[in-house]
């Protein structure tokens, strides 16, 4: 009834050779492929993260602070604290999002994780594979020329016209970097639907899948229809801007809002991409650590992972609600806005009904699992008053809507993102990254976030507009700016604390047998800790019963098989 | 890019230089270029940058193409499958321009404006008639030569590769002949709202025309000829040439 485990080799993965640069730089393995991704990305989000130490610097006290310039690398102090803080709005935002959470998600956590978890050997397209990588690379590199360039560009990650075409900043490197990750997401995107689609195990049917897997498999759906919109609204910001097109310009008889609904009808569906897989990563941890079968799986696939996919493409517009727009658009977007609550509300009763009954071992991963049960509903929940048009006139531009959207990505994609290093780190490296440290860091990180987002929220209601440098006409809020500066630095502690932690313990952390988490899913129960060139030391198999979360047996003792 | 075996794994780790070569290559001609052109007015620093990137790229491609007919893919059969999922992404594309360019031309309607916008010149409708017939003629050559390919005549097949390719660049041609003709008229992509969707539209298609033209040069380059590459080629050019007839019917004939 379960599937055979036994004839694994105790630790093989040494015995291909030790390390060699050689075969880094140049592999095609999904799994190197995926700890390049990691090391991108997060290279990404501590060069953001410092980018939203310096905006919270800046806004810590009415008036300049006198710092922001060192933050984007203008320590000759050529530019206005205005012009620096825009700098840095811009990459905090652009790298974020483009450079870190996409490829975190999509391009680390989807490449180590998906091959192993449907029992294939590697990705159908494995050079393909390296391209996309490489294109995300570059992409990050153009996005750090911004330091070295003089007119570094300032206009947020979203790039508006008029004002991006009229700027005498660079906003041809904004359009690039959109075009080499978007190139790279569109690559990946072909790569792992025909992946997930013709390498399953023989046996695996789509209701056996891995959570994870099936949050990717609709996450790169998303990408591939979407992205190449984002690429030609860009594209043609880049014509207007040097060759003179017209397209954003209203006195030839184009027209800005063009920009906004091309920028947006892929913007939010990115908010899914980035979504759809930290749920996965959820599933899958809280699965494993409650050992238990995941509680309405079917309902969470089809409601509520198809759900999103269905609903995503048509709520866009609600991003330009104070944009203008006939008042009948904004009653259908609200609708359409409140309904992605239906799907989402499904895959959050399906994590809770997993931990019922469960017998919950609390690992580190497992501990920022938690933490996020309680983060998405507070980002969801404030997402509801912003979804209405009544309330989002008053709360649309105040740092609420940014406390709101920071509860969910920085927070609850984040802590996502880190769980996945934490669950699968035994995978990777071999050795554990439990212990004190790692404990240490997730409460100091989950502190210092409570402690940075919460007074954004009160001070929006209050009005508090975002994006400004410097709020003279609201100087009651400099306290809440304060506490959200002392957050962000106890932020920068943990984040500290914890990649010590990751270095440390990929050094000498305490090495783990096969199974650590005694998991029933393939990428554990049917190769070497750490999977070597091909995955699987034999092709796998899977009977028609098998899930990967088997935890329990029929008479509802739990399966020890393993 | 896949050959016909699907089980390898002799256990070692795969490696090839290949897109490493293309992104850098990517990188200098794309971005970098672009920025010594038009940001920073550096032509010398534009010219070492495409000078560097184009060969990197022509090199990584060539060394793919090699790897793809010698070594055996991780599965075969599914490059097909891989290159209609691509194919998806780019109907998004051109649906966003188009979606620019219904926008541009309701709202000016709308507005009770004259279509086309003042300073458009009197535009050839019998020329895209013709190229039409050129594009439609490349995809039945093309379509020829897959037949012949499969008959196992691969110098036959070469040969109608070859003439697709002729009748490629006679289209590119046209279209160069046209923005020429027009460019002196005064009509350049800046001039109004209908310049602006006119260059974007067919300057996209005509970049598509010529990314087929160089992946069939490709095809010829090589002995060995990959049944696989010959079916995504294929299939990518008469999605080429399916658009021509949206980009066609809404730019010259509405």
């Amino acid at each position: 009834m379960t599937v055979a485990t036994d004839g694994i080799p105790e630790d093989t993965g040494s015995s291909h050779g030790g390390f060699k640069l050689k075969e880094w730089i140049f592999t095609t393995d999904h799994k190197r492929i995926g700890i390049m991704y990691l090391i991108g990305s997060i290279a990404a989000l501590l060069v953001a993260g410092l980018m939203a130490m310096g905006i919270r610097i800046e806004q810590t006290y009415v008036g300049e602070s006198g710092l922001i310039q060192y933050f984007v690398g203008d320590f000759a102090g050529n530019m206005t604290t205005g012009d620096a803080y825009n700098a840095a709005l811009y990459f905090h935002g652009a790298a974020m999002i483009l450079a870190f959470l996409i490829p975190g998600l999509t391009g680390f956590a989807a490449n180590y994780l998906v091959p192993l978890m449907i029992g294939a050997p590697d990705v159908a397209f494995p050079r393909i594979n390296a391209l996309s990588l490489w294109l995300f690379w570059m992409g990050i590199l153009v996005a750090l020329l911004s330091f070295i360039i003089p007119d570094a560009p300032d206009i947020m990650w979203t790039g508006y016209p008029p004002y991006s075409i009229t700027t005498s900043t660079n906003t041809a490197f904004y359009v690039f970097t959109v075009h080499l990750l978007g190139f790279a997401s569109i690559l990946g995107a072909v790569n792992f639907l025909v992946t997930i689609i013709y390498m399953r195990a023989p046996g695996m049917g789509w209701n056996q899948m891995n959570m994870f897997v099936w949050t990717t498999f609709a996450a790169f759906i998303i990408q591939l229809i979407f992205v190449p919109v984002l690429a030609a609204a860009v594209t043609l910001l880049l014509l207007d801007k040097y060759a003179g097109t017209n397209f954003y310009n209203p006195d030839a008889g184009g027209d800005v809002l063009l920009y906004q609904n091309l920028f947006w009808f892929y913007s939010h569906p990115a908010v899914y991409v980035i979504f759809l897989p930290a749920m996965g990563i959820m599933y899958e941890v809280i699965a494993t650590m409650a050992k238990n079968r995941i509680f309405n799986y079917k309902v969470a696939v089809w409601g509520g992972i198809i759900g999103i996919l269905v609903i995503t493409g048509e709520v866009w517009v609600h991003h330009l609600y104070i944009a203008g727009m006939p008042n009948w658009i904004r009653i259908g977007q609200m609708i359409t806005t409140l309904m992605i609550s239906v799907p989402v509300g499904l895959m959050v009763i399906s994590w809770w009904g997993t931990l019922y009954k469960g017998s919950i071992t609390y690992s580190t991963a497992m501990k920022y699992a938690s933490a996020n049960m309680f983060l998405v509903l507070v980002g969801g929940l404030t997402g509801i008053p912003l979804a209405m048009t009544s309330m989002t006139v008053h709360l649309s531009e105040t740092s609420f809507i940014h406390a709101h959207f920071h509860f969910i990505m920085a927070l609850f994609a984040t802590f996502s993102m880190f769980a996945a290093v934490y669950h699968w780190f035994p995978k990777m490296t071999g050795r554990s990254a439990e212990g004190k440290l790692a404990d240490a860091a997730f409460y100091v990180t989950f502190l210092g976030t409570q402690l940075t987002f919460w007074p954004l929220f009160i001070i929006g209601i209050e009005g508090m507009p975002r994006r400004y440098w410097n709020y003279e006409m609201f100087p009651q809020f400099e306290p809440y700016h304060m506490v959200a500066t002392i957050g962000s630095f106890i932020i920068a502690f943990g984040a500290a604390l914890m990649i010590l932690n990751w270095i440390k313990a990929a050094i000498n952390g305490p090495k783990v047998g096969a199974n650590p988490w005694k998991s029933r899913s393939l990428e554990w129960t049917h190769t070497d800790i750490i999977a070597g060139p091909g995955n699987f030391p034999k092709p796998v198999t899977v009977s028609e019963d098998w899930t990967p979360y088997d935890y329990a047996n029929a008479d509802g003792t739990p399966n020890t098989s393993n | 890019m896949s050959a016909e075996s699907g089980t390898v794994h002799e256990h070692h780790w795969e490696v090839s230089w290949a897109p490493l070569l293309i992104a850098i290559g990517v990188m200098l001609l794309v971005p970098l270029t672009f920025a010594a052109f038009f940001v920073y007015e550096a032509q010398l620093y534009g010219i070492i940058f495409a000078g560097l990137g184009t060969p990197l790229i022509v090199a990584g491609i060539v060394k793919w193409i090699r790897e793809g007919v010698t070594e055996p893919a991780v599965i075969s059969g599914v490059s097909d499958v891989g290159i209609g999922i691509f194919i998806i992404s780019e109907i998004l594309i051109f649906l966003s321009l188009f979606a620019g360019y219904w926008m541009m031309r309701i709202s000016s309607g709308a507005a009770g404006e004259l279509w086309p916008p003042a300073g458009t010149p009197e535009i050839n409708k019998i020329l895209p008639l013709i190229m039409t017939v050129i594009l439609v003629a490349s995809s039945i050559t093309y379509h020829k030569g897959e037949e012949e390919y499969h008959e196992g005549n691969i110098g036959s097949f070469k040969k109608w590769v070859f003439i697709t390719i002729l009748l490629g660049l006679t289209f590119f041609g046209c279209t160069m002949y046209e923005y020429n003709h027009l460019i002196h008229a005064g009509f350049n992509p800046g001039t109004n709202a209908y310049s602006t969707a006119f260059y974007s539209l067919t300057g996209f298609h005509a970049s598509h025309v010529l990314i087929g033209i160089i992946s069939f040069l490709f095809l010829l380059m090589f002995g060995t000829v990959n049944k696989m590459f010959v079916k995504v080629a294929g299939i990518y050019w008469h999605f080429v040439d399916i658009v021509w007839f949206f980009v066609a019917t809404q730019i010259y004939y509405w």
